[in-house]
Parts: structure tokens; C-alpha cells; sequence
């Protein structure tokens, strides 16, 4: 058992996969030489050299279709864009191109790419540098989406997303970047579309993604004492393939469910959860499903501001305490 | 409330104020342009952060203080304005910084009667009374932990806790009482029993039938004959058999009332009621049985029977009868009234066969012998027919049923 910090799950699992299978690269902005902006890819570059391991211009359309031209003919690349909210930028070659090209051609033509990025807010970048936008692609069919909230799953899921023959949106919360965990020595492997049950409950379900999970497990432990409620919280990991056997099993042992997610109000994933819930488990549920998100505005540069918006422990406490009776 | 002189800029310490838009005494409303302040970079108009009177002004235009300097004093009327700020962050959660941004959910009904879906299902699975379950959620409401508890300290009353739907042979009482709903054939039935009371005037006749013959030819047929045929040979296809010979000599029995006429069919097509157990009584109907043997006739109900149970018939088998048969006699009944099935205008109740002791008279002497007797009873409806006709039709009936030779019809 090793611990390594979140940010150093990613280096550790791209390396994993780049030295089992030497078709697997690696390309983004200041990934190589620099490390990454956030530090993530330290020591890739020393350790494998710049045919596969490259920096690249600035130009997020160049990045993901170098890395589709190249998954298409054989390579299996990890193309990172540096903030999640760029991919807006790239939307197209994502949604249209490799989204749908093993459809389009039935099966001829595959893109078994991992796209990671570094999505969400706390760390006062402003609105157009914090966005959680693993919903988009959540929405897009053709698409797998994972998001870790350990250093752990950064690292096994990382290894998973490599080697699944479709594409992989990779979703690393920055917030999370400092979080510590320990990490098995040897391979490292998760699976894709694998919920965790992260605390067992009785009275309530959470269910939780990424940065919004710990916040989630402190307010069920301090709800444990303060409220003597009994709380559980799955961590859901991907979000695509969605794992709704786990959900449906805890909704159906506590009949009540609250969802809690980085993303703004209107379409985040815990919509798409509350909606399967109150269609498959309406009979089970003794109170209205809840969400708690961040409001639907764009997210504030100033510190208290943004703490308000992303949802705290606090504010997870208070609506547990209010919806539970 | 303290006016307070702002911090302008990170690196600024000190500001100057330069003009009051007010003076001490005056009224101000929040947002009204109070006082300016310059600093070397930047000047900047300061709005009344509440309203009230500007009680006092500590810092006259001109001079030049500390960023946070107290600039003078607004008051409004609150007690403890001071401490207004440290005092909103203590209170109730719902007021605090993280509730800001968001609406909150607010619910202004009261839960007290809501049952929600899981308690619903509960109460609907188990076959509660709402009424007697104690609610512990919020307003009182019943939760479903409620209902669980409810049920484990009634486990006695409420015997097993199954989630199937009610067994008809074990009624589960609750307070003395167990709700079975009628079944949808059980409704029609019930319907049906209604309209045909309301619209025919029912006379019933009875007759007495020695079953001797009959029970000849019973004795007759072979020992196998249930194994082969799936079925017992009861006396029922014989009194069918004799029916249509009855029928075929009093017509007007064979009929429906449409109207003010009396439609006569030359064909018997015979109902015969089937039970089907607590669900309700059908009336299948066998075709052209006038021209079916003893032994096509006893194949013909069987099977009808069995298929009306299993619910294979469909809409069709029951239309056009124009003659009703039903057999109560299994458990030895004296006699019944049955109740005519629309349009039709007689309806036979065959009952218990039994060992009896009757009257016959042997060469002018009357003896008592022991026969095998049963009564049939019609009733029929007194639009269509009068007693002397029925009671003639179930003369000729006993006749044929006493005086045939069942045995040979059979072989």
C-alpha cells in the first residue's frame, strides 16, 4: 500500500497503462516538459520520452483530433484538456465525430481514447475556468463518463478507461487534487459503470459524485451523531454506464433518496437519477426525491461566494435535517 | 448601524472622505447616496447600507482616516444594530450564508394526511386501516417506518404478512370484518341476478321425479367409464336429454321476450350455469343438444364446464341460449328457486336425488317402496307462460324421465 495524493493517482495510472501497452499516449498542453498546470503528469515525460508523451499548441480541436485520427488507426491515446470548460471548444469533434463513429460505421471505425480534464469549482478560477461539466457528456450517447473521488478510483479507473475500446471522458475534480488515499501496490484496476457504497445507511440514501462524495460522508457522519439519522452515501463513480441496481438497492432499503452534485440546477446528473428513481422505485419512496446542486448561475470569483454556490457539508447536513422526518 | 470607511483597493489603507450628502439628524433610506470617499486612486460614492436617521457623524469632509474607521452612526430603530451581522451568521441555519443563492424549499401544506407511495403500497399490500396507524413524520404524517412498526405489534391480528392478494379461504379479519371485493364476474352476475328480478315476474313450480329408470341405466354402464371419459356420469345429461324431448312439445318455454312478443326458437340451445366457485355463475351455452346422445350430452357439459373454470371461453359461447338448466342437487337440496337468465322465460333447477320412501300402488293396493327422488323445479316468466302450461311441461318431463329406456340409450 502506497499514499499518494489524487494528483498523483493520475501520473501513477497513466504510467500503469503506458508501460503495460506501448500504443498508449499521451498529449495535451504543458503536460510533458511542465508536468501539467495542476501537476497531474509529473514524471511522464522523463519516463517516456516526447513520441509519446507531447505537449501541444494551444488548440483543443488539435488535441482531440490528433488523439481520434490516432485511435482510429491504432494508437490508444489520453488526450487531456487542461479545463473541462474548454471542451466546449472541442465539442464537436467529441459529440459528432467520436461519439458516434463506431455507430456510423458499424463497428469499422473505433475510438478507444480517454479524454481527462480537469472539471469543477472551489478553487476560485472564476466561472469559465470551474465549471462541472461531466453532465454534457453524460447526455451525449456513445460516451462513457467516470468521475473519481479517491486517488484510489483516479488510478483503477484510469487504468479501465484506457483499456475499454470506446471513448472515455475522464472528469478529475481539481478540488480534489490535494486529497491523499492509499493506493494497493501492483496493478491497479476498477470497473467502469461500478457504483461504491461508501456508507451504509438505514433512514436515507445519498448518492454522490467526485468532490461533492467526502462533503457527503462528513454530513452522514456528523448527521450519525448530531441527528441519530442514519445515512448512506454511494459514490457513483461513472456516469455512464450508470449503476441503477446499486441505487434501486439502497432507495429500496431507506425510501429515501437526496442526490448532491457539483453541477448547476437545470439538467445536472442528479436529474437524470431523481427521474430513473421516481420511475422504477415510485412505489418505495416515502418522501420526494431531493437535489442538491449548485444554483443555476455562473460560478463567483470571490471566495465566499463560490463557497456558498458549490454545495458545502453544511448545506448537505441542512437538507438531509429538512427533507428527513 | 457604523458607518464604517471601506477598504477600496488591497494595497489601500487610509481613504479621505471628501463630502457628506447628509447631515446629523437627517432621515436616509438604504441606498441613498450618503457620503464620497477619495483615495489616491480611486473616488467613490458610499450609499446608506439601512435606513433610518443619521444619528451622528464622527468624521467631517475633508479629513483623512483608517480604512474601517467608524464615519458616523445611522440609527433605525433596532435594537442591538451593532451586532446585526454576528448575530444573522448565529442564527437558525435557514438565514445562514449557504442558504443564500438558492430558494429554499419551503413546503407550506401540511404533511398530516399525505400518505406517500411507499406507505400507500404498504397499507394497499396489506390491507390496513390508515385510520389506526400511529404517524410520527413530519405534521404527524405517516411514515413508512410507521406503518412497519404498526404491522409487527398487529402481527397476530393481521396474521401472516403476505403480499399476495386475499385468499378466499382464509379471510383475514380486521375488527371483526374481511373486505372481499367482488370479482368483475362476480359484479356482472350480481347485475345481472338484479335485472332479471326486476324485469320477470318469477313463478316457481316443483315436481317430484322417481329417478329409478335413470338409475338403471347409471348402474349400467361399465366400470371404467370415469377413468375413460375424465368425468362421473351424473343424472343431469339424462334430465337434459328428457328436457328436450319437454321442450319440444311445449315450445313456448323455448324463448326470449322481446318487447310485447315471444319469440319462439325452433332449436334448443341450452345454458347451463357453471359455478365458478366465490368468482360468480356463467352460463355457457351448448348448441343444438336435441340432436346429442346421453353420453354427448354428459361430454358436452363436462367439458364446458371445465373450460367456463379455466376462463378458454370466449364472448360468444354465451350467447343465444334460449333455454337455462342449473344443477344444485351435488349436495342433496330439496329444492331451488332459480333465477332466469335474460331473455329467456323458464330456467330448471335440478337438486338432490335421494332414497325415499313412497306410495305405489300394486294391483288397486297402495305399498311403500323406496325409490330414488328428486325435485325439479322451473321457474318461469308469467309474461310469457301461465301455471297449467309449466305444470304440464313438467308432467311431460317427469314422464319422459321416469318411463324411458335409459339403459339402452346408452349402449
Amino acid at each position: 500500500m502506497a499514499e499518494l495524493t489524487y494528483r498523483e493517482a493520475v501520473a501513477d495510472g497513466i504510467a500503469q497503462e503506458m508501460e503495460r501497452d506501448p500504443n498508449v499516449v499521451f498529449l495535451g498542453e504543458d503536460i510533458g516538459k511542465a508536468g501539467g498546470v495542476f501537476k497531474a503528469t509529473v514524471g511522464l515525460y522523463d519516463q517516456f520520452g516526447p513520441d509519446r508523451v507531447r505537449d501541444t499548441p494551444i488548440s483543443e480541436q488539435a488535441i482531440l483530433g490528433a488523439a481520434m485520427g490516432a485511435a482510429m488507426t491504432g494508437l490508444k491515446p489520453i488526450a487531456e484538456i487542461m479545463f473541462s470548460d474548454f471542451l466546449a471548444v472541442c465539442w464537436d469533434i467529441v459529440a459528432n465525430q467520436i461519439a458516434k463513429s463506431r455507430y456510423m460505421t458499424d463497428g469499422q471505425v473505433n475510438v478507444p481514447l480517454v479524454i481527462r480534464t480537469a472539471n469543477g469549482g472551489g478553487a476560485r478560477f472564476g466561472a469559465q475556468h470551474s465549471q462541472s461539466v461531466e453532465n454534457w457528456s453524460m447526455m451525449i450517447p456513445g460516451l462513457k463518463v467516470v468521475a473519481p473521488s479517491t486517488p484510489r478510483d483516479v488510478k483503477g479507473l484510469l487504468a479501465a478507461a484506457v483499456r475499454d475500446p470506446d471513448p472515455v471522458m475522464f472528469f478529475e475534480q481539481k478540488s480534489l487534487y490535494p486529497v491523499k488515499g492509499e493506493i494497493p501496490d501492483g496493478e491497479c484496476i476498477e470497473e467502469l459503470g461500478k457504483a461504491k457504497v461508501v456508507r451504509e445507511g438505514s433512514d436515507v440514501t445519498i448518492v454522490a459524485l467526485a468532490a461533492m462524495v467526502p462533503r457527503a460522508v462528513e454530513a452522514a457522519d456528523r448527521l450519525k451523531t448530531e441527528a441519530n439519522i442514519s445515512v448512506g452515501v454511494i459514490d457513483l463513480r461513472s456516469l455512464v454506464p450508470l449503476d441503477t441496481q446499486t441505487i434501486f438497492k439502497e432507495v429500496e432499503k431507506t425510501s429515501r433518496l437526496i442526490t448532491v452534485e457539483e453541477n448547476p440546477r437545470l439538467c445536472g446528473w442528479g436529474a437524470e437519477v431523481s427521474s430513473i428513481v421516481s420511475e422504477e422505485l415510485f412505489w418505495n419512496l416515502d418522501m420526494p426525491i431531493v437535489r442538491v446542486t449548485t444554483p443555476h448561475i455562473p460560478l463567483p470569483s470571490a471566495d465566499e461566494l463560490e463557497d456558498i454556490a458549490i454545495p458545502s457539508v453544511e448545506k448537505i447536513f441542512q437538507t438531509v435535517l429538512r427533507s428527513v422526518d | 448601524m457604523d458607518i464604517i470607511m471601506p477598504q477600496l483597493g488591497e494595497t489601500v489603507a487610509e481613504g479621505t472622505l471628501t463630502v457628506w450628502h447628509k447631515s446629523e439628524g437627517d432621515d436616509v433610506v438604504t441606498n441613498e447616496l450618503l457620503f464620497e470617499i477619495g483615495t489616491d486612486k480611486v473616488e467613490m460614492e458610499v450609499p446608506a447600507p439601512v435606513s433610518g436617521k443619521l444619528e451622528k457623524i464622527f468624521v467631517k469632509a475633508g479629513e483623512t482616516v483608517e480604512v474601517g474607521a467608524v464615519l458616523g452612526r445611522i440609527n433605525s430603530g433596532d435594537a442591538s444594530n451593532d451586532d446585526q451581522s454576528s448575530e444573522e451568521s448565529e442564527k437558525s441555519p435557514s438565514s445562514s450564508p449557504n442558504n443564500l443563492a438558492e430558494k429554499q424549499y419551503k413546503s407550506n401544506l401540511s404533511l398530516s394526511d399525505h400518505l406517500s407511495p411507499a406507505v400507500r403500497r404498504l397499507i394497499a399490500e396489506h390491507k390496513l386501516d390508515s385510520s389506526k396507524i400511529n404517524g410520527t413524520g413530519r405534521d404527524g404524517r405517516i411514515k413508512k417506518s410507521d406503518v412497519l412498526e404498526y404491522m409487527n405489534a398487529n402481527k397476530n391480528s393481521l396474521h401472516e404478512l403476505s403480499s399476495g392478494s386475499q385468499n378466499a379461504d382464509e379471510p383475514k379479519f380486521i375488527d371483526g370484518k374481511s373486505i372481499i371485493p367482488f370479482s368483475r364476474i362476480r359484479q356482472v352476475t350480481a347485475e345481472h341476478m338484479v335485472r332479471s328480478k326486476t324485469i320477470s315476474p318469477h313463478v316457481n313450480q316443483g315436481i317430484e321425479v322417481d329417478f329409478s329408470k335413470v338409475d338403471s341405466a347409471r348402474k349400467s354402464i361399465s366400470s371404467d367409464w370415469k377413468e375413460r371419459e375424465g368425468f362421473s356420469l351424473t343424472y343431469l345429461p339424462f334430465i337434459i336429454k328428457a328436457l328436450c324431448g319437454a321442450l319440444a312439445d311445449f315450445p313456448n318455454l323455448n324463448s326470449h321476450i322481446e318487447e310485447n312478443n315471444l319469440i319462439v326458437f325452433k332449436d334448443v340451445q341450452l345454458a347451463v350455469a357453471v359455478d365458478l366457485g366465490l368468482e360468480g355463475l356463467v352460463t355457457p351455452v351448448i348448441r343444438d343438444i336435441s340432436s346429442l346422445s346421453v353420453t354427448e350430452i354428459a361430454r358436452s357439459v363436462s367439458s364446458i364446464a371445465r373450460l367456463a373454470r379455466k376462463g378458454s371461453l370466449k364472448p360468444e359461447d354465451f350467447k343465444g341460449g334460449t333455454y337455462t338448466v342449473t344443477n344444485n342437487g351435488a349436495l342433496g337440496t330439496l329444492y331451488t328457486t332459480p333465477i332466469i337468465n335474460q331473455p329467456q322465460v323458464g330456467v330448471l333447477s335440478v337438486d338432490g336425488v335421494a332414497k325415499r320412501p313412497i306410495v305405489v300402488d300394486r294391483d288397486g293396493e297402495d305399498n311403500i317402496v323406496v325409490r330414488p327422488i328428486g325435485v325439479i323445479t322451473q321457474a318461469f316468466d308469467h309474461r310469457a307462460i301461465d301455471g297449467a302450461y309449466s305444470a304440464a311441461f313438467l308432467k311431460r318431463l317427469k314422464d319422459i324421465i321416469e318411463n324411458h329406456d335409459w339403459t339402452s340409450l346408452l349402449s
